[in-house]
């Protein structure tokens, strides 16, 4: 379960600020308001009852039986019931019991409920394996059959049915307030709180309540509706109260006196009506809620993706140069110019993820991409693969695979390009295999997609050729991806990549989830396969130690352009951007023990508040003033080196 | 190894939770104030061989529990009662062995009364949830591959304006509908039907059952639907979706192997708590369609005060309900290669 967005935010803004907020929020979620009006609405009949029925409460109006049943007219709106009396006016006293008992019962359940999730949760233990237990069992056993036993067993009082319902009710809010007292539990402030000897008691006031109203007070509403139906089942039952004419209650008396024979479908129909109205008014409001306090993101992988904007490349494309470690007549086989990538939402201006961005990829050659968090290279990697989430979309620029440009493919051409001529590895996290099926069928699947005629015997021996290529023996590929360990995760991750023999491999931070000796031992994988299977390679990363060692290229990016791109031996002995040079810094030389580690200080712009000049102007210690005014264009320092800074154009080739 | 010890918890912990609503049964008969036993006794109907024969026969004259009246049930040593002489031995007795008592209304042994009718619960109950589940799922699925679409929130109002039904309701205006249109308005079988060969009765017996299982199946399947499309959105968006699309999947394989297995498995879970809610249902439709299961021997029992048909149909619907909620989780464990130990 996730935890709720309100959750993160510290508990000290005022209640009054709080409230403006979430209001202005609500109240463009059609759905909340609809149920909010409907509650309004009757709750307003509720209370004004008196002044908006035609008649008195249980009026009898004409003792004879030409009374009965009388269908709507001018005098009876709604018609009369079994015993004669107005229907509308029955319905609007009716909302009264109805909406009084669901209230109150309500109240009980969420109050036993929230106590025993809060204790079962904060507690732990043996208290909370108790009071678990002893919810399953509550809530394992029906609730409506107990509840007419018990209402049966005992007097059918409206104040004993508000209560039975209300001490069965309490089973699902346990549950859900239970789990986010866990959740919070955990968090910073509660163990500081608990370190510096807070009461248990305050702590749960000040720190957890807070925390778990919202999801209460969600789950609130849902009881709500949850006892009024109860309560009218109960009196559909004949278990209602007889002095309390409730909605359910009309029902039955209508139900079980012959309504259904003389066709008096007023009588079932209006109060019928009223529960609905009630309960869906609660259920749309309870939903309204819980999208504002628990938003989310309604987004998957499948969602139809953005339209690709095609333009012509503007700007010149880049001239590739040679690189030290690489011969360089080996061919380009990846390259991009001028992509620009932008995340497009309903309500705001597009946030600019990327812009401007190019680069080459010659044969056997591993470009490492580097840059911090939400600087755009995770984006880029995504969209060469053309696998961006569903606000994703490619306004500018192309991607040339070979002879084929990769932005203009339809979906299905894309889907033969994937794996097979560009594959990747992504971050090891637990679900980047699907814990449900064995890892060699995930292998073979691949396999099997780009090339339908290998089958079973060929089929199982090339998986276990992969496998054995990174180290893992072969009779784990019957095994789930939980029976792996991190590092054998992420090598079977690269055996899948390279399943296809495609001509690059994209690795999006393969061993940041990893322990260092780990990472070694896959860092060391990649790189002996890259020289076996003349692999390109783009490695993303933010460990420059690992770039030195591997890369042969380097493409610095910063708030989503590139701030440098060269020769990897360029990079760390003749930066030109004030930004690499910072970077550098950062990081340990081991041949220089004792120099002092620098940190850039700020953090790194977001994107739908860009500095209208340099991106990194805000933290550089070399800007000037033309840096916050105009964005640098990508110079060319020489044939393998490009920098986006002011300070680089004096010296940039023509 | 694990798994085995696992299967035996959840089976161990299943026959806990019957034993507690057996305790559970008995008090509420036997210490709430309208205990059927002592009440059936000041029935001025019955004649005194036949008060003393229910005396005997449910043991009224003994202790309910052991010290009961210290309430202090464990205190074997200075109660001079044998503990397996109270009344609460007695009834447990009786119910191992088949005895759930007489019948108030009809005489008949309730244990026989029950028996006949649990199956036709079941037939109903049975084609309503398959129905309410194929339904919302296909719904579910739709939903969410197409979220955020007008046929998502199309279909979010019907699930939603459906959930929000009362059953009883449903079901009443169904049967005024369809009673108008030629239906039958209640029953399992048309009088005269049971001398009929096999087809034309399973025949009268599906027209009677039409009414109430969609009735059945409108109300529940909204629920599904909701739980479908939410588990289903919560798996698109997992990696492993993404990693099956970089294969080069197209967006068909992905749900077919990758999105609908694993979308399941909380379905399987949201069933299984379910069970108890279906139950609910059932009470109300089969007593609004007079359909002859546990829930209308529940509801006429209420009426009639049958305290022996209303307490042996409780327990009944409770064991069956724990049966099948025992049968989800194990079939939970199956298909969920993760599930280890508790």
């Amino acid at each position: 379960m996730t935890e709720s967005a309100l959750v993160s935010a510290p508990a000290t803004p005022s209640i009054a600020t709080r409230f403006a907020d979430f209001w202005r929020v609500f109240r463009r979620n059609k759905m909340g308001i609809v149920g909010f009006v409907m509650l309004l609405v009757i709750v307003f009949v509720a209370v004004f009852a008196h002044v908006i029925a035609p008649y008195g409460p249980s009026a009898q109006h004409g003792v004879g039986t030409s009374d009965i049943y009388n269908p709507p007219s001018a005098a009876h709106w709604f018609g009369t019931d079994d015993a004669g009396q107005d229907v509308f006016t029955n319905f609007v006293y009716g909302a009264r019991v109805s909406l009084i008992v669901g209230f109150f019962a309500a109240f009980i359940s969420v109050f036993i409920g929230g106590l025993i999730g809060i204790v079962a949760g904060y507690y732990g233990g043996r208290v909370e394996n108790v009071l678990m237990r002893f919810n399953d069992i509550m809530l394992v056993i029906p609730d409506l059959p107990l509840m007419v036993v018990i209402v049966a067993l005992t007097k059918p009082s409206l104040f004993n049915i508000i209560f039975v319902i209300g001490l069965l009710g309490w089973t699902t809010t346990s549950r859900i307030v239970r789990s986010q007292t866990l959740a919070v539990k955990s968090r910073k402030f509660v163990l500081r709180a608990r370190a510096i000897g807070a009461g248990n008691r305050h702590i749960i006031r000040r720190h957890i309540l807070p925390l778990v109203m919202p999801i209460l007070v969600v789950n609130a509403v849902l009881v709500v509706s949850a006892a009024i139906l109860d309560e009218s089942v109960l009196s559909f039952l004949g278990l209602g109260d007889p002095t309390a004419l409730s909605w359910g209650q009309m029902l039955n008396y209508a139900f079980g006196r012959g309504a259904m024979s003389t066709g008096a479908w007023w009588a079932l129909i209006v109060p019928g009506f009223g529960i609905v109205w009630v309960v869906l008014g609660l259920t749309l409001f309870g939903h309204g809620l819980e999208q504002v306090l628990n938003p989310r993101l309604e987004t998957h992988h499948l969602m139809r993706a953005q339209p690709t904007v095609r333009h012509e490349a503007t700007g010149k494309p880049l001239r590739p140069g040679p690189r030290t470690r690489l011969p360089s007549e080996a061919p380009i086989v990846l390259q991009a110019n001028d992509l620009s990538i932008s995340y497009v939402s309903d309500d705001r201006p597009p946030a600019r993820a990327v812009e401007n961005v190019s680069f080459y990829l010659r044969e056997g050659e591993l470009m490492g991409l580097v840059g911090e968090s939400g600087c755009g290279k995770t984006t880029l990697a995504l969209s060469l693969l053309r696998l961006l989430p569903a606000a994703g979309q490619v306004v500018n620029g192309e991607i040339w695979f070979g002879d084929t440009e990769l932005t203009g493919l339809t979906d299905e051409e894309m889907e033969q390009v994937r794996w097979k001529g560009i594959s990747m590895v992504f971050q090891g996290a637990m679900n980047a295999l699907n814990p449900v099926r064995t890892v060699g069928d995930q292998i073979a699947e691949a396999i099997v997609k780009h090339d339908p005629t290998m089958k079973d015997a060929a089929l199982e021996a090339r998986v276990s050729e992969l496998l054995d290529l990174v180290g893992i023996s072969p009779e784990h590929n019957r095994h789930f991806p939980h029976q792996y360990s991190g590092g054998m995760r992420q090598r079977a991750m690269i055996a899948m990549a390279l399943a296809c023999n495609p001509k690059v491999i994209v690795a999006d931070e393969p061993t940041t989830a990893l322990d260092v000796m780990i990472q070694a031992q896959v860092l060391e994988l990649l790189d002996s396969l890259r020289r076996k299977l003349g692999l390109s390679i783009i490695f993303v990363t933010h460990d420059l130690g690992v770039v030195a060692e591997m890369c042969d290229s380097v493409l610095v990016m910063y708030g989503g352009v590139t701030a440098e791109y060269a020769d990897v031996d360029t990079i760390y002995n003749a930066a030109r951007h004030p930004y690499t040079q910072e970077l550098l810094k950062a990081f340990p030389d081991l041949t220089h023990p004792e120099r002092r580690l620098v940190s850039i200080p700020g953090h790194p712009p977001k994107l739908d508040q860009l500095p209208p000049g340099c991106r990194f102007a805000p933290r550089c210690p070399l800007a000037f003033e033309r840096c916050l005014v105009e964005q640098p264009a990508i110079h060319q320092l020489s044939d393998w080196h490009y920098a986006s800074c002011h300070l680089a154009e004096e010296t940039k080739q023509p | 190894m694990k798994r085995w010890r696992y299967l035996l918890g959840k089976i161990g912990w299943a026959v806990f939770t019957v034993l507690f609503v057996l305790v559970l049964n008995f008090f509420l008969f036997r210490v709430l104030p309208g205990d059927p036993a002592r009440a059936g006794i000041h029935d001025p109907r019955l004649k005194k061989e036949a008060i003393e024969a229910i005396r005997v026969r449910f043991g009224l004259d003994k202790p309910v529990i052991n010290c009961f009246e210290s309430l202090n049930p464990v205190k074997f040593g200075s109660c001079a009662v044998n503990p397996l002489d109270t009344q609460f031995f007695i009834y447990v007795k009786n119910l191992l062995q088949g005895e759930m008592g007489i019948s108030y209304h009809t005489n008949r042994p309730v244990a026989n009364i029950l028996a006949e009718r649990l199956w036709n619960t079941i037939l109903l109950i049975g084609a309503g949830q398959l129905l309410a589940i194929f339904i919302g799922v296909i719904f579910g699925v739709f939903a969410a591959w197409k979220a955020r679409t007008s046929i998502d929130y199309g279909a979010l109002i019907v699930s939603l304006l459906a959930w929000s039904l009362p059953t009883f309701w449903l079901g009443i205006i169904l049967l005024f509908w369809g009673s108008n249109h030629g239906l039958p308005i209640g029953g399992m079988q048309t009088p005269g039907m049971s001398s009929q060969p096999f087809f034309a009765r399973a025949g009268d017996v599906l027209s009677h059952m039409l009414l109430p299982t969609l009735t059945y199946t409108i109300v529940y399947m909204g629920e599904y639907m909701l739980i479908m499309r939410s588990s289903l959105l919560d798996v698109l968006s997992e990696d492993y979706v993404l990693t099956a699309k970089a294969k080069g999947l197209n967006t068909f394989q992905v749900l077919k192997d990758h999105a609908l297995k694993n979308a399941m498995l909380p379905l399987v879970t949201v069933i299984a708590i379910n069970l108890g809610f279906t139950m609910a249902g059932a009470v109300q439709i089969e007593s609004v369609f007079s359909w002859p299961g546990l829930g209308g021997a529940i509801y006429e029992a209420v009426n009639r005060r049958d305290f022996p048909v209303l307490q042996g149909a409780f327990l009944l619907i409770a064991v069956a309900v724990i049966v099948a909620n025992l049968i989800a989780e194990l079939t939970y464990a199956y298909l969920d290669p993760r599930v280890q130990s508790e």
